[in-house]
């Protein structure tokens, strides 16, 4: 494929098959998610944090990201935290998983203390509102570029474009929660995608009987 | 003092685990008893504070003014701490769960069905995405303004390397500037 330039940059990267391809240094995680905790306003937080975790650093690759972000949305709770969570444990165990939540949540929770503080001693609203009208202008780019990139690794035949047409109706026009959706869907479709060696040899015979 | 902070732990953490689907579940419940049955705010300063609490950070952070707010006849230390009781009530049990679930999977890592449960959910996260994009778009653009910012970060991201930190810092900045 053409976009994957973070083999490049990353020499370890191609061995990605056993677990994360540069391990980074517990700083560099406060570092990288207390920036994302920063400057994440207005949702959308996901496509960047896969763009930053995946494709600029390398610590995981897309099939990993996006496997943990499905059982993470099985799981209660905020998905940011969850995929934050999960990428610190993954890269640096239970201290990295520590590391990662504190610092996402670090700045926003002072900003939003901050905001309270503001709101209640003058009791009006600030203008978030006007600050968040381009911001999530911005979050919608990021998660419809993110649509395009998941949809390039997940395709590899009709039954997956089947499967995210038919996740994307329940959830949309079914109203069914997502939880239920990844319990519904998931096992069609881990059956569908279940180790086979057999099979893979019986496709490969068929390549050989079309040459 | 001590009974609120009780309150805020219990509530908080019901509520952590019981979200499925993301916080915004559980925000009509948390609304509820934050207003109703501990008399913590008014209705109208909720909805005020949730304006608030999305400007930064995941989408919970409507947790934090609640812990604030219903500290906030203790002093401003003691509300602090009620945001901190709260907040931490919200995110850490939900993360512990994460955690246990996510080692587990990590270490599965040699089992054939790894791979295929992962190819699995590929699609199902696709459509998921799409989803959210979908939602995200119909409730943010609304003006031909930001309907070119979407499509401009949408090509930035396809076409370039740039770092999204620095779209939304920008589009925060343009946003403030000429939309307000």
């Amino acid at each position: 494929m053409e976009n994957q330039p973070e083999v490049a940059v990353s020499p370890v990267a191609p061995q990605t098959e056993t677990g994360p391809a540069n391990v980074p240094s517990i700083w560099e995680l406060v570092f990288f998610f207390g920036l994302i905790g920063l400057t994440s306003f207005g949702g959308g937080l996901t496509a960047y944090i896969r763009r930053l975790a995946v494709t600029q650093k390398g610590w995981l690759t897309d099939e990993e990201f996006f496997s943990a972000l499905a059982i993470v949305q099985i799981l209660p709770g905020a998905r940011v935290v969850g995929i934050s969570v999960y990428i610190g444990n993954h890269l640096r165990g239970l201290f990295g998983a520590f590391v990662a939540l504190i610092s996402i949540m670090t700045p926003p929770f002072i900003l939003v203390c901050i905001l309270g503080f503001l709101y209640f001693h003058f009791g009006e609203n600030t203008d978030s509102k006007a600050l968040l009208a381009g911001v999530t202008a911005v979050a919608c780019g990021l998660m419809a570029s993110m649509v395009f990139e998941a949809g390039q690794k997940a395709i590899k035949g009709i039954f997956d474009i089947v499967m995210i047409i038919m996740t994307f109706l329940l959830v949309r026009l079914g109203h069914m929660h997502v939880q239920y959706v990844i319990l519904l869907l998931a096992p069609v479709a881990i059956w569908w995608h279940r180790p086979r060696p057999k099979m893979e040899a019986v496709g490969d015979q068929k390549k050989e009987e079309a040459r | 003092m001590i009974k609120t902070f009780g309150h805020l732990t219990a509530m908080f953490t019901i509520l952590s685990v019981s979200a499925f689907g993301g916080g915004k579940v559980v925000l009509p419940t948390m609304q509820q008893q934050a207003v109703n049955q501990f008399h913590w705010m008014s209705n109208q300063q909720f909805v005020d504070l949730y304006g608030i609490s999305i400007i930064d950070g995941p989408s919970m952070m409507v947790v934090t003014l609640v812990g604030l707010k219903a500290c906030l006849e203790y002093g401003y230390l003691i509300a602090i701490l009620g945001a901190l009781v709260a907040t931490v009530a919200m995110f850490l049990p939900s993360s512990i769960l994460v955690l246990i679930v996510g080692r587990f999977w990590d270490k599965w890592h040699e089992n054939p069905w790894h791979d295929s449960i992962q190819q699995a959910m590929m699609p199902i996260s696709t459509g998921l995405i799409l989803a959210a994009a979908w939602i995200i778009t119909k409730h943010s653009i609304h003006s031909i303004p930001t309907a070119i910012m979407g499509l401009v970060a949408l090509g930035l991201m396809l076409f370039t390397k740039l770092n999204p930190v620095i779209m939304i810092v920008a589009a925060a900045a343009i946003s403030w500037a000429f939309l307000r």
